[in-house]
């Protein structure tokens, strides 16, 4: 059960950054951002 | 649409092909290495035909038996159970890959922990695996964590409290199958592997097991072999017969207080002999500098070289290295030995079986002619 809890978050979480990298402007910042995503989409697709 | 707005969607597509490129990496992982068993190989289990409830789970591994058909008595070599110390996997792959058993039963496990072949340890930039040369080309072998899989036991509690005996640990080695043992049936899936295992000891009617390790050069047990004071006296006499062979090993007596390992639990639990064997592994060690498949397979590290001329590393180092071919070497003679030992003190439970190099054949052949 905490398994899928901690999966529910990490989507969440995901889509905030993406969010966040929409509303971005600067082009530096939003490379950050997507840095940050692919750890989370590897854990959530549980690859990783 | 504004420009940022297009710049993120090429960056979200960037990202799906690196999470890409990298899954391809991580699911190759769960692909199991090819072996060859030799022609003396007389069924193949599962774990899971001890403890049924690890069918179709990431800790089901295979067992290979070698019966003679001749009574004597039962030995399990144990490979894999931290899958981030080669020379135990691949000791368990020689053996079987060569072995003819004449008289009593050989058992081999290669892939003790099969979730911790699935990943590596995070932090420590660790080779997903390394080539061998083979009398059939190059083979792969995979190299993985010391502990299971997160993704197979999440989460880790702050302290790991041991079954049954209710020592504590860090978390961390809630994960590790030889802080596990005796295991628990409806356990974690490391406690349910330790208990699967041991019940294999039990209906198997082991008489020798062997968990073959390697540790960092700096730690204190490397080159030894850990023994449960019941069996101390074959030990004895395996480092005696080893010490005729200009191999050194150190004989080390299990702690009593120190539960969950191997050479504790089975010894505990079961009529086994257990002995734990270590080798000195580089790509281990605290000081090592470059890590890659280079290390795993020649042992030569320029840190410690140069701790070792400094004069300040105060451990046994060879600056020629620590190959792959000499730890599975010391580790097959170790075996050998041990098994030797206890057909001398029980000869009515003979254990006897051929064709296995021993350390002087791998060190005038190397690895290659003994990898199918």
């Amino acid at each position: 059960m905490l398994f899928w809890i901690y999966i529910i978050i990490l989507s969440i979480l995901t889509v905030f950054v993406m969010i966040e990298l929409f509303s971005e402007k600067q082009w530096k910042k939003q490379i950050a951002f997507v840095m940050i995503l692919i750890p989370f989409i590897l854990r959530i697709l549980q690859i990783k | 649409m504004q420009k940022h707005h297009y710049t993120a969607i090429l960056f979200l597509v960037a990202t799906a092909v690196m999470a890409f490129i990298a899954s391809k990496d991580f699911l190759k992982m769960y692909e199991h290495d090819k072996v060859f068993p030799s022609e003396a190989l007389t069924k193949t289990g599962m774990l899971s035909d001890y403890l049924p409830n690890l069918k179709g789970s990431n800790g089901d591994t295979e067992v290979y038996f070698f019966d003679s058909g001749v009574q004597g008595g039962t030995t399990l070599v144990l490979g894999g159970t931290h899958p981030n110390e080669p020379s135990g996997y691949l000791t368990a792959v020689v053996l079987m890959e060569n072995i003819k058993v004449t008289q009593g039963k050989v058992i081999v496990i290669p892939q003790a922990c099969r979730s911790g072949f699935t990943c590596t340890d995070p932090m420590e930039a660790l080779p997903l695996g390394y080539y061998l040369k083979s009398k059939s080309g190059d083979r792969y072998f995979s190299f993985g964590s010391r502990v299971s899989n997160w993704l197979d036991q999440w989460p880790d509690p702050e302290v790991y409290t041991h079954y049954p005996s209710g020592q504590k640990l860090s978390g961390f080695e809630t994960r590790n199958l030889n802080r596990a043992y005796p295991g628990k049936a409806k356990g974690t899936l490391t406690e349910r592997v330790a208990y699967a295992i041991v019940e294999l000891i039990k209906k198997e009617k082991v008489d020798v097991a062997f968990d073959l390790h390697e540790a960092a050069p700096e730690i204190p047990i490397i080159k030894a072999i850990v023994v449960h004071e019941k069996a101390k006296d074959i030990g004895a006499m395996a480092v005696l017969n080893l010490e005729f062979e200009d191999l050194k090993y150190a004989l080390e007596i299990s702690p009593q207080n120190f539960r969950g390992l191997s050479h504790r639990e089975w010894g505990d639990s079961t009529e086994v002999f257990p002995f734990l064997m270590e080798t000195s592994n580089p790509i281990q060690g605290r000081l090592r500098g470059r890590t890659n498949a280079d290390l795993i397979i020649n042992g030569v590290d320029n840190n410690y070289k140069i701790a070792l001329e400094s004069g300040k590393l105060r451990i046994e180092y060879d600056p020629e290295g620590e190959p792959l071919s000499v730890r599975v070497a010391r580790h097959l003679q170790g075996i050998h030995a041990v098994v030797e030992a206890f057909n001398g003190f029980y000869p009515e439970r003979q254990i006897v079986y051929e064709n296995v190099p021993s350390y002087s054949d791998i060190e005038a052949n190397g690895l290659e002619v003994y990898l199918q």
